[in-house]
């Protein structure tokens, strides 16, 4: 690369990590800011908006609430999608083809249409608003991640390490238990926390199918509304903290294991 | 063979959509043999021994081992173990894990599994590397722990699908002689898989050799070496000189065929099923079964000829000599140095007895 290209590649890039980091930032300071009103300047310092939120009962809540949506959607989108790529990766059958469109078609449809639908069909099968149903379009959209991630390790499992395991006495269900799973393993974690975050993040889905207990992206905007105060910063970095430190220790963990493979 | 085969084929065969990739073949090994399958890429080679190892289903005949017809019974079932070209070591388990896995499986209690595991380990030299992984291991290194895996359950027959096709060539050589000490020592039945002939001639005790899907000859390294039954043969293995000529006539008393070589009359050994008095035949000479001189030797066959070339080999020379009295026809042969360097450039007797000549099945 020529001097010049290197130059304006690193001017891209720190463009870029300020466009990112700042405003992240400034979401931050503010919430040390001693006031009832977001903007600058801050003339005096407090840790009780950061405090408040461990204080406050809703926050913790709907913490929690959105924390076991996230969970319990995940491990949903886990099995089908793993169970998905595992069918799509094995023997031909008629209709694989559609089988895989309609695996993948979740992650293409907009998230606003497909909340609305989900709304709609929802009440039209009699499913009340509310966390089932929001677990159930959080599994529902997370299932095409999981599916690919698990299908690209799929094929690069060598197809001897099976006929190994049979070989040495395994029955399928025992070579799919101590051969197959463990190879899969990093890729089921990698989409793991790619689906929790997903999900602990999503607003849209969350908002059309919840009911009057909102998750944090719902809290956050119901909150929002009724006036900017230093405590919807100090929730939001306290998410943002959590969610950082989660995905560190995902991309560590997996870096350790592919090291292992 | 006196004992039971511990393998009997009898007419597997598999078909890939139309291709024919193995026809109808019969096999028996004996317990305690070192058995080669040796020949070209798509042979069937594989294919026959994954039909062994429960791989793939034979599309006809059964499999017999060790007195069972194990013809439809899973991998699993099968008292057969297999070391895999890519060792296939599961990834996530250690050196000792991998090796247990098979004696876990097989039920076996913990004393049992952890003191087959050192008796395998020491055995194998892999006690130092218990507690690795297998990318944190060398070829050789990776290559004995699927040997020993495969060993630990103690197969009544061990396959091995070209286990040394990974490694370089000077590792190769010393696995060779390690692998053929191995099987000795344990005296296990190995049914071996390479195309490289070198390697089946050093290691087998019998070497099937294969082509386009069928059995082209079966016997010892020496005998398909000096006994070549079929130009296929005679040809992948080793360098030859092949001599076409026709059939005048059968020495029955002595099992010669008497050939007529441009003119020249050679005797050569029959092979199975004598030819025919009149028919085209093509015979195998090997190199170092001509002995040069300057005196007509006592051999059955003896012809004169000229030097037009050498090429020295280090411990020996090899020569281009031709012949005139066979249209000068090209024949080639070892030589010692100082054999070479007496004769110069004087006319040479090549001399060879009739076994040497193996007449090639049509
Ligand atoms: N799964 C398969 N589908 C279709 N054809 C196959 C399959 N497996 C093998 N064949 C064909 O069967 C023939 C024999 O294959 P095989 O693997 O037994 O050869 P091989 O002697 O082991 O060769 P190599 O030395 O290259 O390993 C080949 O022509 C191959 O293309
Ligand atoms: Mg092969």
């Amino acid at each position: 690369m020529t001097r010049n290209g290197r130059v304006w590649l690193s001017v891209f890039f720190w463009a870029f990590v300020v466009y990112l980091f700042v405003p992240l930032l400034l979401m931050i300071l503010m919430g040390f800011k001693d006031s009832k009103f977001i903007g600058f300047p801050i003339r005096s310092w407090t840790l009780d908006w950061y405090l408040g939120v461990f204080d406050n009962g809703e926050v913790i809540a709907t913490f929690g609430y959105s924390l076991w949506i996230a969970v319990a959607s995940t491990l949903i989108s886990i099995l089908m999608g793993t169970w998905l790529a595992l069918l799509l990766s094995g023997r031909r059958f008629v209709g694989r083809f559609a089988v895989y469109a309609l695996t993948l078609l979740p992650a293409l449809v907009p998230g606003i249409i497909s909340a609305i639908a989900f709304r709609i069909y929802a009440r039209q099968i009699g499913i009340e608003p509310g966390m089932g149903a929001i677990i159930w379009a959080h599994a529902v959209h997370n299932v095409p991640f999981v599916a690919l991630v698990v299908m690209a390790r799929l094929s690069t499992l060598p197809k001897s390490l099976g006929e190994a395991a049979r070989d040495l006495g395994a029955d399928p269900l025992v070579t799919f238990m101590r051969v197959t799973l463990p190879y899969l393993k990093p890729a089921i974690i990698g989409a793991s926390i790619f689906c929790l975050l997903l999900s602990f993040d999503d607003f849209v889905r969350s908002f059309f199918l919840g009911s009057y207990e909102p998750t944090l992206p719902v809290l956050i905007f119901a909150k929002l509304r009724s006036g900017m105060s230093p405590e919807i910063n100090a929730i939001s970095t306290v998410a943002l903290i959590l969610t950082a430190v989660l995905g560190v220790w995902a991309e560590r963990s997996s870096r350790r294991m592919n090291r292992e493979n | 063979m006196t004992s039971e085969p511990i393998v009997r084929l009898e007419g597997i065969s598999k078909a890939y959509g139309k291709a024919q990739a193995l026809h109808p073949m019969d096999l028996t090994i004996a317990p305690g043999e070192f058995v080669t399958f040796l020949g070209p890429s798509g042979c069937g080679k594989s294919t026959t021994l994954r039909i062994l190892g429960g791989f793939e289903t034979s599309d006809t005949g059964r499999i017999i081992l060790d007195g069972q017809d194990v013809t439809a019974q899973p991998p699993e079932k099968r008292k057969v173990n297999m070391v895999f070209q890519d060792y296939a070591l599961f990834p996530h388990m250690t050196v000792a894990q991998n090796i247990s896995f098979g004696l876990e499986l097989k039920g076996l209690g913990k004393a049992e599994i952890k003191q087959r595991l050192d008796e395998v380990m020491s055995f194998l030299e892999l006690a130092p590397f218990a507690t690795r992984y297998a990318s944190q291991l060398s070829g050789g290194q990776r290559q004995r722990v699927a040997l020993a895996r495969a060993l630990a359950p103690d197969p009544a027959l061990l396959l091995l699908d070209e286990p040394l096709g990974a490694l370089d060539a000077k590792l190769r050589g010393q696995v060779q002689m390690e692998l053929k000490a191995i099987q000795r020592r344990t005296d296990k039945t190995f049914l071996f898989v390479t195309h490289d002939q070198d390697e089946a001639l050093t290691m087998s005790d019998r070497i099937v050799v294969m082509n386009g899907g069928r059995i082209e000859q079966d016997g010892t390294p020496e005998d398909l070496y000096f006994h070549p039954q079929t130009r296929f043969v005679a040809e992948f293995i080793g360098a030859t000189n092949l001599i076409d000529g026709t059939v005048r006539g059968l020495d029955g008393a002595a099992q010669e065929v008497v050939l007529d070589w441009r003119g020249i009359e050679l005797r050569g050994q029959a092979p199975a099923g004598a030819p025919q008095t009149g028919q085209e035949v093509s015979a195998s000479l090997r190199l170092e079964k001509i002995a040069l001189g300057a005196e007509r030797p006592a051999t059955r066959n003896a012809v004169m000829g000229r030097i037009v070339d050498k090429t020295f080999l280090g411990s020996r020379v090899a020569v281009n000599i031709v012949v005139p009295e066979a249209g000068d026809a090209l024949l080639r042969a070892y030589a010692d140095s100082d054999v070479t360097a007496r004769l110069g450039d004087a006319p040479v007797w090549l001399g060879w007895d009739s076994h040497a000549l193996s007449v090639l099945r049509h």
